[in-house]
């Protein structure tokens, strides 16, 4: 989240569109129904008529995987009408840069931007550039009516989504449109603040990226970024799985989002030059800049004193991708079942039902020489070989399960959406031999160590030299236990030596060797500091002297009266509540809402920091530099972006910088009503297709035979693929079956009856399900024909209950395929078919 | 002793059944096997071993496809309760100083009378032929502790307080009068609804059956009038006229 | 020596003790439940054991009510206009020196001492069984509920009236259910008619 779960309480209107937080994220309803207590309006936006729409003051109905072309008639409705936020967007956006006379737009091109090739389908993006300066900074028309200002591209762009298209294309009523636009719109004000919540709603589709990516557009537009109430907020769809990204255990990151290196970058230099934005706008602080300070500390908190500056910090220990290498999940599980893998660790997953097209993943289980599953539970992924359709007898898996600890059988920290790390501690022991994963990977670690030491073999360096100081050693070198605490303060970072800040004199003293960091703008770029997660710099830190693990700080306080609760754990960045805070003020350093003071600037105050007048007030500052106003050391408020200004225009996506509706993979639809040649998005890797293709991986569109759209959803009472939840006798209890929700129009057609058992299937497997009908899933009119839209909830699996009462995974029934930037898979929108049992 | 009350206010409910778990996590409740019987609603009615659950009712709208409510279901702790009314045995239905009807199961006789007396058909009885029902969390409340599933909601549906305070707030939010506020005696359970509690599925005028009050007001007192007027009046007779000896035959 | 007459045969006597007694606990236990007393819970050994014997003692009451129903039922269920006259009179009790009509072997006050068991002792014991044996069914409990308590109400007006009319109001009566038979002058005096038919069929 840009912003943070109490901050909700703060908005005036707050979408919900791309997730259902009542049902999955029922604490943020507290704050949510404090918004509503001072008059905020809610507006859901969902193909059912769930628990949040419930709640709501506008619900909305749309057709699963149409989110591009209900915002696009928002962008062009809030720009038709001028309820844009106008100084923030010409001072704030890139909305004034004039954009390169050669780029085109799917308008001109049916369907595409410049650049595209066919054979590869991929963009050559050099046509999406600005047209520069002799500064070398981009051309910009602050009246925003030059045509190839990315404000008119921006609107030419979305000419296109009409009322008229966008209702045709939606499902949603005109009426209806115009409800949701209008009072969202309303957001545009200085003083009016609109928030929106998302989650898999969103994410989970091939245009998920940009479905995110048009929504930014509109709270850019709306001025509603940085602001308190504001923000973009993902609802993360579990616990710490912000703390899974922010620690970099996708393939492409490493610890702090510092991208993993290709094999390319031969050394830290060219992995510095590569990933280091640099920029010619003085009043930019392009914050990246400082990659070269983050990425040396994490080799020496990794290496310690075996990496040095003549061995480029052990760089070359870093395992590296090769070029264009995309190990994202969907195409793991496809090398996996093309039998490239020997071995695989499922570690803290259970695959065989959390992937999309879950047959094939099973399938692919069965080609491994060996796996290990580190669960809690003997699950389908651990037993894959007990699974339907499975015969044993085929397969040579050998399989080990490693019993884990829950995360209340372990101390450590969690952090949530709201980016918020609470650390969190050991309520029981676990059962039997169950072990914390820490522990686990200690025995992993230390066993493999010692086969290296002993047998020897290739490259092992990058192992045997890690740092591992976790705790106390026994007498063949082992850590006992992991102190978890050691952990946490190798992540935070230490000074490695005295650090004086040469830029005064005489030279002050920054930090002490051997102490702990108190923030990452002392961490140094020569290996004279260690850092695991830079973003965490700060976390668990010597203040004043003393040791503070601020993650388990909890103090009550608000200041604000904004529900920023500064002593309560720690956020990152520095304990920042809401990022993008400069934005939330005027050029002056005023709030741009006095009622809702995030920030302020008070020039006459002395900043103990520099002992000089002038200083922030309120949430932590995105940077501690004046207000744009003062002309020598004022800066723009998106401190991340080289250009210092937020982008409407977006080149670093795969599939265009500009979001355009394309059709799921499979639609009810031949073809896309916006662009006659591309049904689909035209960068998204197709795993089968006229060439060919595993028949795995089949997917039919606009098909007699699966003509329901389908989506997959979560319930309150299962988490995931419900290992956990499935066991828990109180949960199951509640949602003890596989169910599917249909209309009662499409209940009569099909003459099924509430609660009869029912099939549903795809084009990749079948499933049976109980048939929940109701009023909240209503067929819609698209295009003028009607389409019966369907959903069921992906938590279950045949290993438990084991009588097999509760069903299997719906995961049986999604595509392969995935976003073309994150490769998230499309289970929010497919086709499949329903009969009574 | 102030009397104690919970607040239910369906308008802030969203259907998390969080009380639901965490009133059989508190109580040490046992799970039972279900089914999907085409509803999100499990287990389909209380229990011995669930003492309250949360009703999905759909109801029509005017502009949406459909109204979704939610709402809790579960003892409503009345002040003068139907089931202690018509109850026989000594101690198995009480009422707290704070106002709970709670029970002892230990002194109930499982004759099942106080489903009988219940407006609310709240009473359930366990394989052993003991009741049980929701106690507010008797044993939190003593101790100054809300109960479970107010402590657990995460949007304030389910409040705890002092009932009078509760009521007092509610007028401040808007409730002219809460669903409870005076019937049977009060109940200490109160629904802050905006709309007819039928929509909600509960009984405008819930009322204690009128023979069990025909019975309570009319035939306990003869009961013992009867029966002493009677010996009474033998006394009296036997004074007053003696008794019927038979004369010798002159 | 005076002559003697039977009234009661042995199995009347103990039919009646077996009734009485049950009765009597019956009723004791009945006071117990309706006003929660625990006094008398513990002297049955807790509210559950009392459940326990009032249920079966019940069973015990009702065979016996149904035997003694069937025994006395043509003795009981015979009226002429002696009864009426007896009504009128308030049956001898309103005065020092009774003139009564002549009755038979059962006089009019215990016609209707067995009218009202029959009536409400049926009552109270069908009643019973259903709030034991029908727990949970609502409509049932609660008509039942409230027959058991009428029955209880009449019951316990009905019966200290006939243990004062059997016992101190009209000495010689109690002898019937301890030896079974009263002095031949007495039954001529109280119940003329039955020594008449006696004697006719002789």
């Amino acid at each position: 989240m840009t912003n943070h779960w109490v901050d909700l309480k703060n908005s005036d209107v707050i979408l919900i569109m791309g997730g259902n937080p009542a049902a999955n994220h029922p604490v943020s309803f507290k704050w949510i129904m404090k918004a509503k207590e001072r008059g905020a309006k809610m507006i859901v936006v969902d193909p059912r008529f769930t628990q949040s729409a419930a709640k709501a003051d506008v619900y909305a109905q749309i057709r699963s995987g149409t989110d591009i072309a209900f915002l696009g008639g928002m962008i062009k409705y809030i720009i038709d009408n001028n309820l844009y936020f106008r100084e923030y967007v010409v001072n704030y956006t890139d909305a004034p840069f004039l954009v390169n006379d050669d780029f085109k737009m799917p308008g001109e091109l049916d369907g595409l931007f410049s650049g595209y090739d066919e054979k590869t389908r991929k963009y050559d993006k050099a046509t999406w550039t600005f047209q520069l300066d002799e500064k070398g900074l981009p051309k910009r028309d602050n009246t925003l009516k030059d045509p190839r200002c990315v404000f008119q591209l921006l609107k030419k762009h979305y000419s296109r989504y009409t009322l008229d298209k966008v209702s045709a294309v939606t499902g949603t009523p005109k009426e209806k449109l115009i409800e949701v636009y209008k009072l969202y719109g309303s957001t545009g004000k200085p003083n009016r603040v609109g928030t929106e919540l998302y989650a898999m709603g969103w994410t989970q589709h091939t245009v998920g990226t940009q479905n995110i990516r048009a929504m930014a557009i509109i709270q850019l537009l709306l001025g509603n970024i940085g602001m308190p109430g504001g923000g973009m907020n993902a609802l993360r769809g579990e616990s710490n799985v912000q703390g899974s990204t922010d620690y970099g255990l996708l393939f492409h990151i490493l610890p702090g989002y510092n991208p993993t290196p290709t094999a390319s970058l031969v050394n830290l230099q060219a992995y510095i030059d590569k990933f280091t934005p640099k920029t010619k706008e003085p009043r930019s602080v392009n914050w990246l800049s400082n990659r070269p300070k983050y990425i040396t500390s994490y080799l020496k908190a990794l290496y310690g004193d075996k990496a040095t500056k003549s061995n480029d910090f052990c760089y070359s220990y870093l395992p590296k991708l090769d070029e264009g290498m995309n190990a994202s999940w969907l195409n793991l599980f496809d090398s996996m079942y093309k039998g490239k893998f020997e071995g695989f660790f499922a570690w803290g997953q259970n695959p065989a039902c959390s992937g999309a097209n879950a047959n094939k993943t099973r399938k692919a289980l069965a080609r491994l020489k060996w796996m290990v599953n580190v669960n809690l539970w003997e699950n389908e992924t651990s037993t894959f070989w007990k699974g339907p359709g499975m015969d044993p007898k085929e397969i040579q898996t050998e399989v080990f399960l490693l019993p884990c600890a829950a995360s209340f059988e372990k101390e450590g920290s969690i952090t949530n959406s709201s980016r918020l790390a609470q650390w969190r501690y050991k309520a029981v022991e676990p059962l039997g031999k169950a072990m914390p994963d820490a522990e686990i990977i200690n025995e992993l670690y230390f066993r493999v160590k010692r086969l290296y030491q002993k047998e020897g073999g290739k490259f092992p360096e990058p192992i045997i030299h890690l740092t591992w100081n976790y705790g106390e050693k026994d007498k063949d070198g082992k850590i006992k236990h992991i102190d978890i605490h050691a952990v946490a303060k190798e992540i935070n970072g230490y000074y490695l030596e005295d650090i004086y800040d040469t830029k005064v004199t005489p030279p002050k003293l920054i930090g002490k060797k051997g102490e702990l960091i108190n923030g990452f703008p002392n961490l140094q770029a020569d290996g004279t500091t260690s850092c695991g997660n830079w973003l965490y710099c700060g976390s668990y830190a010597h203040v004043d002297g003393k040791v503070v693990n601020k993650l388990a700080k909890r103090g009550k306080d608000d200041p604000t009266g904004l529900g920023l609760y500064p002593n309560w754990a720690w956020s990152w960045p520095l304990n920042r509540k809401i990022i993008y805070n400069r934005a939330s003020v005027d050029q002056k350093g005023n709030p741009w809402d006095p009622n809702r003071p995030l920030l302020k600037w008070n020039p006459t105050k002395e900043n103990p920091a520099t002992g000089k007048p002038g200083m922030w007030e309120g949430d932590v500052p995105d940077g501690p530099a004046p207000p744009l106003a003062d002309e020598k050391a004022g800066k723009l408020p998106f401190i991340m972006k080289p250009l210092g200004v937020a982008s409407l225009f977006g080149p670093g996506l795969a599939d265009g910088p500009f979001p355009e509706h394309y059709e799921p993979l499979e639609c009810p639809l031949q073809e896309n009503p916006f662009s006659k040649k591309h049904r689909i998005n035209p960068t998204i890797k197709l795993f089968y297709s006229k060439e060919g293709g595993l028949p795995e991986d089949i997917f039919l569109s606009c098909d007699v035979r699966y003509p329901y759209v389908c989506s997959t959803y979560r319930v309150t009472e299962h988490w995931q693929t419900g290992v956990m939840t499935r066991h828990t006798p109180w949960l199951l209890e509640l949602q003890p079956q596989v169910f599917v929700e249909i209309s009662r129009e499409l209940a009569a057609e099909k003459n099924i009856k509430n609660g009869d058992k029912v099939i549903v299937s795809s084009a990749r497997g079948k499933i049976w399900a109980i048939a929940n009908v109701t009023d909240r899933l209503k067929p819609i009119k698209v295009m003028n024909s009607t389409i019966h839209q369907v959903g069921l909830p992906y938590h279950y699996g045949w290993k438990f209950p084991v009588d097999g009462s509760g069903g299997d995974s719906a995961n049986i029934l999604t595509p392969t395929i995935g976003d073309p930037n994150t490769m998230i898979p499309e289970s929010k929108a497919f086709m499949v078919n329903i009969e009574k049992a | 002793m102030a009397r104690k009350a919970l607040l239910i206010s369906p308008e802030l409910c969203i259907g998390c059944r969080a009380c639901q778990v965490a009133c059989k996590s508190w109580n040490q409740l046992p799970a039972e096997k279900t089914t999907n019987k085409g509803t999100y609603e499990n287990p389909s009615d209380l229990t011995p071993t669930l003492y309250n659950r949360i009703r999905y009712v759909e109801v029509p709208s005017q502009e949406n496809p459909v109204r979704w409510l939610f709402v809790s279901q579960r003892c409503m702790h009345c002040d003068d309760a139907g089931c202690m009314k018509i109850c026989p045995a000594p101690g198995a239905l009480y009422k707290t100083p704070e106002g709970i009807v709670s029970f002892n199961q230990e002194k109930c006789i499982g004759c099942k009378l106080c489903i009988a007396g219940c407006p609310f058909d709240v009473p359930r009885y366990n394989q052993k032929e003991k009741i049980a029902k929701c106690n507010l969390c008797e044993d939190r409340v003593r101790e100054g502790m809300p109960p479970a599933c107010a402590k657990t909601c995460p949007t304030g549906s389910i409040t705890y307080g002092d009932r009078d305070a509760l009521i007092a707030s509610s007028k401040k939010a808007g409730f002219e009068k809460l669903y409870g506020q005076m019937d049977l005696g009060g109940l200490g359970v109160l629904y802050a609804f905006k709309e007819t509690p039928r929509l909600y599925g509960l009984n405008e005028n819930p009322r204690i059956p009128e023979s069990i009050v025909f019975w309570h007001n009319v035939l306990k007192p003869l009961s013992y009038i009867g029966l002493g007027g009677v010996v009474a009046a033998s006394v009296l007779h036997y004074l007053l006229i003696g008794p019927h000896k038979e004369q010798e035959e002159v | 020596m005076a002559e003697m007459v039977r009234k009661a045969s042995a199995f009347e006597i103990f039919n009646h003790w077996v009734l009485a007694i049950s009765c009597l606990l019956l009723a004791l236990s009945g006071y117990g439940f309706l006003f929660k007393i625990e006094g008398i819970t513990n002297l049955f050994g807790g509210a559950n054991m009392m459940k326990d014997i009032h249920n079966y003692l019940g069973i015990v009451f009702s065979v016996s009510l149904f035997l003694s129903i069937f025994n006395w039922l043509k003795d009981a269920l015979s009226f002429d206009s002696d009864d009426i006259k007896w009504i009128a009179c308030a049956g001898g009790y309103l005065s020092k020196h009774p003139r009564v009509p002549p009755m038979g072997k059962l006089n009019t006050g215990q016609k209707f001492y067995y009218l009202a068991l029959l009536v409400f002792g049926i009552a109270i014991a069908v009643s019973g069984f259903v709030i034991w044996l029908m727990p949970g069914q609502r409509d049932y409990v609660l008509l039942s509920h409230l027959v058991h308590n009428i029955s209880f109400v009449v019951i316990m007006i009905a019966v200290p009236v006939h243990i004062y009319l059997a016992t101190i109001a009209n000495p010689g009566t109690f002898r019937i259910m301890v030896y079974g038979t009263v002095p031949y002058k007495w039954a001529l005096k109280r119940h003329p008619k039955w020594i008449q038919e006696l004697q006719r069929s002789k």
